[in-house]
């Protein structure tokens, strides 16, 4: 498969009387773009807003995060077998708005959190204060069940993104990178001496705000299955975790997963990347003996000589985590873990609870309990009430002056567990 | 730290060392109570040099090892009010090496001067040293050799410590300034980002190369359970204790902290302990243990159990020592010479009590 | 029409109490909730559904709901280690945190939306 992600590099983004990309600046027909939306009978109202790096802007509660594209060359546009019609996914030419994204607001639950600050403390904790960002805050008609709520909030967001996206069709890209990978068979040929290497990627997939999907299928029903990397970064796994802000994975870095462009980065020259088994984190314990036991053996049977294992959330995938890592190591699988900790707020507590010692190379992407102080802000875009949830929860945490001390585990990405961002713990 | 005319002010240390190190005796001085003298003593001599004149010692408490661990309360008085009394900016105990009851009492300093006084303690350990467990998260443990022979490498350490400690400035990671690690888990920005990280993590583990994890798992120390035992009514039952129950006058010398031997005392002819038998332990208190030592050490109950039939017989002999303090590496000792002793008395299960 | 199935439901979410008629209702906290299913599978009870959930977020909740299955002839050393560490696990996260009962109402349809997730997972799982 070959596809080609070409980016343009964009500047500035603003409301305007067009929806279109010149000179790198991306403007949005907001009024446009609400009308589109609210086709869909289930939506009653849309706000759109901008917030730009460094403007004293908080997006909060943020749902999900959609980077802008459209296919010009190949099959396949949006996010298929969820706004398109399902086609193959993973080949042809997608240029990119880079450096802009598509922010859904609003929560289906009062206790949701996720904050994204543009700016002070608050932005070095998330990916997503560097982005250009579209706010689109979506009210639904009174009286929707919270699943159709939460579906119809999912849909919308990615139905702006690929209508923003449109604007990028006939720009010329800054840079144009080639994502090319032919059968296990061929690469194999090419690089008979390189460690062939997997990606399993956990996904949490236990209901109602904890869904994930690929080609639109929920996870919670499907068995670990084997992806072209390129199916990934091409819009085949989209997010429908609404809860987890510190390690979800956005639809964003779906979009632009940190582990397999890092692999992708090394194969052919290190390793000979094999691909991506999509691994589903289900509730009972039987089902996750199943999937662990079905994730090792996809591994064996592909003659995987190391494999990177990422997980979604806190809590009950921790098991997962260490179950495939155990199963692995046992038979002769190298593996590096990703994963967040908890180590207190003074980080002096045990940082894993589930433990095995096959677990030697961790990789920490920091400490979800550390405390960060957000100064206030001048606009808030979302939802007020959202803060109260987020300097909730312990006494003394806002401050005279309107400043607020939160974990690290309310903003949006700060420790992905994909390693998108550049958090990490050590030991003092 | 300036006074009016521009000259800088030395800050204040206050030494803590025992009674070798304080040039007072051996063994035989370990009963001694703490004093304090107004001057650099042993360590504290070459220590002070180190500062480099930006910081003096300005007096030694030298206290017995036993002293402390027997009368901690006794010691820490004395200790506090001479600090409280000096106003010492930081207070540096030790080193202590592998010398397990010194680390105690370094230990016990640290987490009173540290928790009561909020005044810094900077101090020495090799890493086995049972004190690094109980202050390693309060003061600023130095690596040390395991014995004295690292005098030489162990002060500049700590004196470079000390005055980054005084001066306000932030401590590097452990295994650059050379202490040992506080457990504390700070969350920062590494240069990478995480999945960049895993991948030259994979790759090194893949080629065979030196990797460091970023989340060390705990050590583990699996046992395998004994099988357990199919007929209670004719098995030999014997009591072993950590809690530092001993006969009256603790006659062969079992330390109350940091334990370097156990005991093994005839009980053949005793229904219970009390009357004779009573604690050292320095880790509790002691008084409901004095009062009835078959609190700790259940030889009242067994005996009736073994009248009733319950146990077929109470081992003639109870082993003893104190856990507190005591290093992984002698209770490992213990277990296993007492073990064997047991397992060749054809001894079928023991009760092993802590605290 | 879940006669078949063999599982009892350890919750102190009064939704739940009110949904289903297998439940051991706890008249406590999360911690409680943890606790009592510690409890049962130290007794040789069978676990079910992690004592977990899978976000940071639920674990802040007021509510939680455990299923626990039939009696063992023996401890299942591997649940036993699960829920104890999973105490750990959420002893850490808390400290000095308390529960978020300003949401109480969303919390408890959240878990028992997770719940249903989690029985129809086992449903489909559920071997006599």
């Amino acid at each position: 498969m070959k596809l080609e992600l070409r980016r343009i590099h964009i500047k500035d983004i603003q409301l305007g009387n067009e929806t279109a990309v010149k000179d790198g600046v991306l403007t949005v027909n907001a009024e446009e773009l609400i009308n589109l939306l609210k086709e869909d009978e289930r939506i009653k109202d849309v706000k759109i807003d901008v917030a730009r790096p460094g403007e004293k802007t908080r997006i909060i509660p943020v749902k999900d995060v959609i980077e802008p594209r459209v296919k010009i060359e190949g099959k396949g546009k949006g996010f298929p077998g969820v706004t398109s019609k399902m086609e193959q996914a993973g080949e042809g030419k997608v240029n990119v708005l880079y450096g802009a994204a598509v922010v859904t607001v609003g929560d289906i639950v009062g206790f949701q959190e996720g904050v994204i600050d543009m700016w002070g403390e608050g932005a070095k904790w998330t990916p997503f204060s560097k982005t250009y960002n579209l706010v689109v805050d979506i009210t639904p008609v009174e009286g929707l069940q919270p699943h159709i709520h939460e579906e119809t909030v999912r849909l919308a967001g990615l139905k702006a993104a690929e209508y923003v996206g449109e604007a990028g069709r006939d720009v010329e890209p800054d840079e144009v990178l080639v994502y090319e990978m032919g059968s296990h068979a061929e690469e194999s040929k090419k690089y008979p001496d390189l460690p062939k290497v997997v990606y399993v990627e956990m996904l949490i997939s236990q209901g109602l705000l904890h869904d994930g999907y690929v080609y639109g299928v929920n996870t919670q029903q499907i068995l670990p299955t084997l992806l072209h990397p390129n199916e990934e970064i091409d819009g085949a796994v989209i997010s429908g975790n609404c809860v987890a802000a510190c390690d979800k994975i956005t639809t964003y870095q779906h979009q632009n997963n940190s582990v397999i462009l890092d692999l992708y980065e090394q194969h052919g020259k290190t390793i000979n990347f094999l691909g991506v088994i999509l691994t589903p984190e289900l509730t009972t314990l039987d089902g996750k003996f199943r999937t662990c036991d079905y994730t090792a053996k996809l591994c064996k049977m592909l003659g995987a000589d190391g494999v990177i294992v990422s997980e979604e959330g806190y809590g009950n995938p921790d098991s997962d985590l260490l179950m495939i890592c155990k199963r692995l190591e046992n038979a002769g699988i190298k593996t590096v873990l990703i994963t967040d900790e908890c180590s207190g707020w003074d980080g002096m507590s045990q940082p894993l609870a589930d433990t095995t010692k096959e677990a030697v190379a961790v990789v920490s992407t920091g400490n979800v309990s550390h405390v960060v102080t957000l100064e206030p802000a001048d606009k808030v875009i979302g939802d007020d009430k959202a803060i109260a949830t987020l300097a909730g929860g312990w006494e003394g945490c806002l401050e005279e002056d309107g400043s607020m001390k939160c974990e690290l585990n309310a903003v949006i990405g700060s420790t992905s567990e994909i390693g998108y961002h550049y958090c990490t713990a050590k030991l003092y | 730290m300036t006074r009016k005319g521009g000259e800088k002010m030395k800050f204040k240390v206050l030494y803590y060392v025992n009674q070798f190190f304080g040039q007072v005796g051996g063994e035989d001085k370990a009963g001694m109570a703490p004093e304090f003298k107004e001057e650099a003593v042993g360590p504290a001599m070459g220590f002070n040099g180190l500062l480099q004149g930006e910081g003096e010692v300005i007096g030694t408490i030298i206290c017995g090892d036993n002293f402390f661990n027997e009368n901690k309360e006794e010691a820490l008085e004395f200790i506090m009010n001479i600090i409280k009394e000096k106003q010492p900016d930081i207070v540096v105990a030790g080193p202590a090496f592998n010398a397990g009851r010194y680390g105690m009492a370094c230990a016990g300093v640290a987490k009173a001067v540290v928790d009561e006084l909020n005044i810094p303690v900077v101090s020495g350990m090799y890493e086995e040293n049972p004190g690094v467990e109980a202050c390693k998260s309060k003061a600023i443990v130095v690596k040390t050799a395991d014995s004295a022979a690292g005098m030489r490498e162990a002060l500049p350490v700590m004196a470079n410590i000390t005055k980054k400690l005084v001066k306000g400035e932030e401590l590097g990671l452990p295994e650059e300034e050379g202490y040992i690690p506080q457990g504390k888990r700070l969350t920062v920005f590494a240069e990478k980002r995480g999945s960049q990280r895993a991948v030259e993590m994979l790759l090194a583990r893949l080629n065979g190369g030196e990797f460091k994890t970023e989340l060390p798992m705990p050590e583990f120390d699996k046992v395998d359970p004994a099988p357990a035992i199919k007929d209670l009514s004719k098995a030999t039952i014997a009591l072993v204790t950590s809690g530092g129950i001993v006969p009256n006058g603790n006659p062969d010398r079992i330390q109350s902290a940091s334990a370097q031997k156990w005991g093994k005392y005839d009980v053949s002819q005793r229904d219970a302990l009390t009357g004779e038998y009573y604690t050292i332990h320095g880790g509790y208190d002691p008084v409901y243990a004095n009062e009835i030592p078959d609190r700790v050490v259940p030889l009242d109950v067994l005996k009736e159990f073994e009248k009733e039939g319950v146990i077929g017989k109470v081992y003639d002999y109870f082993y003893t020592t104190t856990g507190t303090g005591t290093s992984v590496a002698n209770a490992t000792k213990f277990g296993t010479e007492i073990g064997k002793e047991l397992k060749e008395a054809g001894v079928d299960g023991v009760i092993l009590t802590s605290t | 029409m879940d006669k078949s199935l063999n599982y009892k439901i350890v919750t102190n979410n009064p939704r739940v109490k009110e949904n289903y008629k297998e439940v051991i209702f706890i008249d406590g906290s999360f911690e409680d909730v943890l606790l009592r299913v510690r409890d049962l599978v130290h007794k040789g009870y069978e676990l079910i559904s992690h004592p977990l959930g899978a976000s940071i977020r639920v674990i802040f909740s007021p509510y939680r709901s455990i299923i626990i299955g039939k009696k063992l002839n023996e401890i299942n050393e591997t649940h036993v280690e699960i829920i104890e560490s999973s105490i750990q696990s959420y002893r850490n996260l808390m400290q000095r945190r308390k529960p978020d009962t300003k949401n109480s109402e969303d919390y408890a349809f959240i878990d028992n939306e997770l719940l249903k997730s989690s029985l129809e997972e086992f449903r489909r799982i559920y071997i006599n």
